[in-house]
């Protein structure tokens, strides 16, 4: 039965990134409600602060991690092999 | 000891592996798997606050001392024995049962230690106990591997040693295991601390984890991933808590080991190098040393014991079914293994901090302490960490092994019943833990005054996780994982060690080959006609005079070297059991 269900969502790739989507815009719309009395530092107060915090951090580490590794770190399997 | 009911847990497990031969002959491993765990983890909430106090040649030692600080990890590493013994009953080998309840012995041993002489015994357990766990899988690549962490393992006990010796000289023979406070620690207390921190995988030595832990058993690494680094959180903070340099070490390991799991491809690697980014909060969580903080990195330690054994046993039922753990050789298995899928996506959430999971109560905690303590760089690394943590293991690990772009075209069975018991066992605790999180928090040693589930905490979460998995949408392609592994700084010691090699065939060996040579056409004749002249005399003379004795010793000889297989791993096996018989005896008596 879960097995049906993921097929079926695999299928519909449009339907699923619109449900993410939609997500997204629901969490953005939750942070103008949010209580901020807890927040530690001035990026608490700004509304989207950890949207932005979040993805340009994403595509910083891949960026950062995969370019280290293509032009510095990566090695064959069986590098120590040799 | 013995006028009481209780039985030290490390007994417990000691006497457990020894005698599952025993019970292996009777057809009765299975339930023996599961009854001295159960045992154990019961028996702690008995344990009186302290026991086993002997003195042996003139040492106090202390083989109980319990407080809160020891009741959290206690019961989470028997809790994690007992799943981690079901998730392993298939396995019919004793031997890897038994290095499995030895290694946690030593770790519980560790724990419940309360002088540092008792810890170093225990602490040597441990490595010595969990380097089979690498070689039961019998690989050529796992023996080399297992070396080397026993090498290396072997060097971070010798620091701890010399910090001991030292330690007893400064203070006058009080080997005590209690708080150290910045202010006054010397270097022996420094060198306790890098002893500790070996095992906690603190870069710049921490290569040995992930290096050893992808090369070890399926249900070796589920044991091996639990214990090694959360003992070595708990003797940090029973002994280091409030040392700023283990803040900021713990803060980069965060990132340290986020970035090496962002690139990996075999799946039990990209898992091993997320515990040091995960025990780098905990190893930041003790340095900070706030209440909180201290609170925040046993919190921390429970839950992530739990789910981290969880995805190692999610990818080791992928391993075990499929033989395979690359990435870029797996894809497409939800439609066969459905079960193990749900179970290690719940691991995968609940390692990302999702809402009503164990991460969510538990990692927040220490970035709530990190930013109530206004180290707001700390904090940023933390949250950073945060992000890389889903976008390595929430999503990508389950994305290419359960779906990903490609089909592998395997077709495995579901994994054994056993298996899922255990997968599901941790993944309960996992939401059982996010829903109710007293639970856990009655458990911490100070008293909590975090609630976690306020709507600031939540808004965060939701953005920081959902524009994570936007981030992941935009550079799927660019995430396609490939067969290759990287440099890390265990490269010193393996190119190093190739390096002393070469130093010791090629110009070591053709000195020694050189002067052999010489002695052979000048001084070995001289020798050898010295030498018969005495064997005769000795022989012919002295030996008749006694009795002929020493042709009976060369008898003897001959049958001694038979028990001498050459084998480094049975003489090892051998001097642990040996120990710890004695230990037992000690303990007991």
């Amino acid at each position: 039965m879960i097995v049906k269900f993921l097929t079926y969502l695999r299928e519909r790739p449009n339907m699923m990134k619109w449900l993410f989507m939609a997500y997204l815009a629901f969490a953005l719309v939750f942070d103008f409600f949010a209580d901020r009395h807890h927040g530690h530092f001035w990026g608490d107060n700004i509304i989207g602060f950890w949207a932005f915090f979040g993805l340009i951090g994403c595509l910083a580490l891949i960026v950062f991690c995969k370019g280290l590794s293509h032009v510095w770190l990566e090695r064959g399997t069986d590098h120590y092999d040799k | 000891m013995t006028s009481s009911i209780f039985m030290h847990p490390a007994t417990m497990f000691i006497v457990g592996a020894l005698l599952l031969p025993l019970f292996k002959k009777f057809n009765a491993q299975k339930i023996w798997l599961v009854v001295v765990p159960l045992l154990a983890f019961i028996q702690i909430k008995y344990l009186p606050a302290s026991f086993g106090c002997v003195e042996w040649l003139g040492f106090k030692m202390q083989f109980g001392r319990v407080d809160q600080l020891t009741m959290v990890f206690l019961h989470v590493f028997t809790l994690m024995a007992l799943i981690g013994s079901i998730f392993g009953l298939h396995v019919k080998e004793s031997g890897q049962h038994a290095a499995a309840w030895l290694y946690v012995a030593g770790s519980l041993g560790t724990t419940l230690a309360g002088d540092y002489l008792v810890v170093f015994i225990f602490w040597e357990l441990m490595a010595f106990a969990s380097v089979f766990l690498v070689w039961y899988r019998k690989r050529k690549r796992s023996i080399e591997a297992g070396y080397r962490y026993l090498l290396v393992h072997t060097f971070g006990g010798l620091v701890l040693l010399g910090g001991i010796f030292l330690r007893y000289l400064n203070l006058d023979g009080d080997l005590s295991f209690v708080a150290i406070t910045p202010d006054t620690a010397t270097l022996a207390d420094y060198l306790i601390m890098i002893g500790f921190m070996l095992n906690a995988a603190v870069p710049p030595i921490h290569a040995w984890l992930p290096d050893a832990y992808p090369e070890a058993t399926v249900t070796g690494a589920v044991f091996m991933c639990a214990f090694t680094t959360k003992t070595a959180v708990y003797v940090l903070a029973r002994g280091f808590a409030g040392f700023e340099t283990l803040a900021i070490m713990g803060a980069i390991m965060t990132l340290y080991g986020v970035g090496y799991a962002v690139i990996e491809n075999d799946a039990r690697r990209i898992l091993a190098y997320h515990i040091v980014s995960q025990v780098g909060y905990m190893v930041c969580g003790v340095g900070i040393g706030t209440e909180m903080a201290i609170n925040g990195a046993c919190a921390h330690a429970y839950a992530h014991i739990l789910y981290k054994a969880l995805l190692f046993m999610g990818v080791g039922s992928v391993l075990e079914m499929t033989g395979r753990s690359k990435l870029s050789e797996l894809g497409g298995l939800y439609k066969y293994m459905p079960l193990s899928m749900i179970f290690t996506v719940i691991g995968g959430i609940a390692i990302s901090g999702f809402p009503l999971t164990s991460g969510f109560i538990s990692k927040s905690m220490i970035i709530a302490a990190a930013g109530a303590d206004h180290q707001l760089i700390l904090m940023l690394m933390l949250s950073l960490a945060a992000v890389g943590t889903f976008l390595s293991v929430g999503i990508k690990l389950p994305y290419f092994i359960w779906f990903g772009p490609n089909d592998c075209g395997l077709k495995p069975k579901e994994a054994y019943w056993n298996m899922q018991v255990g997968m599901f066992m941790a993944a309960f605790m996992c939401i059982f833990l996010g829903v109710y999180p007293d639970y856990l928090y009655d458990m911490l040693p100070y008293v909590v005054n975090y609630h976690p589930y306020n709507s600031y905490h939540l808004t965060e979460t939701f953005h920081l996780l959902g524009f994570t998995g936007l981030g992941f949408y935009i550079m799927v392609k660019y995430l396609k994982p490939h067969d290759v592994s990287n440099l890390d700084l265990d490269w010193f010691y393996r190119r190093g060690a190739g390096w002393f090699m070469w130093l010791a065939r090629k110009p070591i060996s053709a000195t020694n080959e050189w002067v052999s040579n010489v002695y052979q056409t000048v001084g070995l004749r001289f020798t050898m006609a010295l030498a018969r002249a005495l064997s005769w005399f000795d022989w012919e003379g002295i030996d008749w005079a006694l009795d002929g004795s020493a042709r009976g010793f060369v008898k003897g000889g001959e049958q001694v070297r038979q028990f001498q297989t050459g084998k480094l791993q049975q003489y090892i096996g051998g001097a642990v059991v040996l120990l710890f018989l004695v230990l037992i005896v000690v303990v007991l008596i």
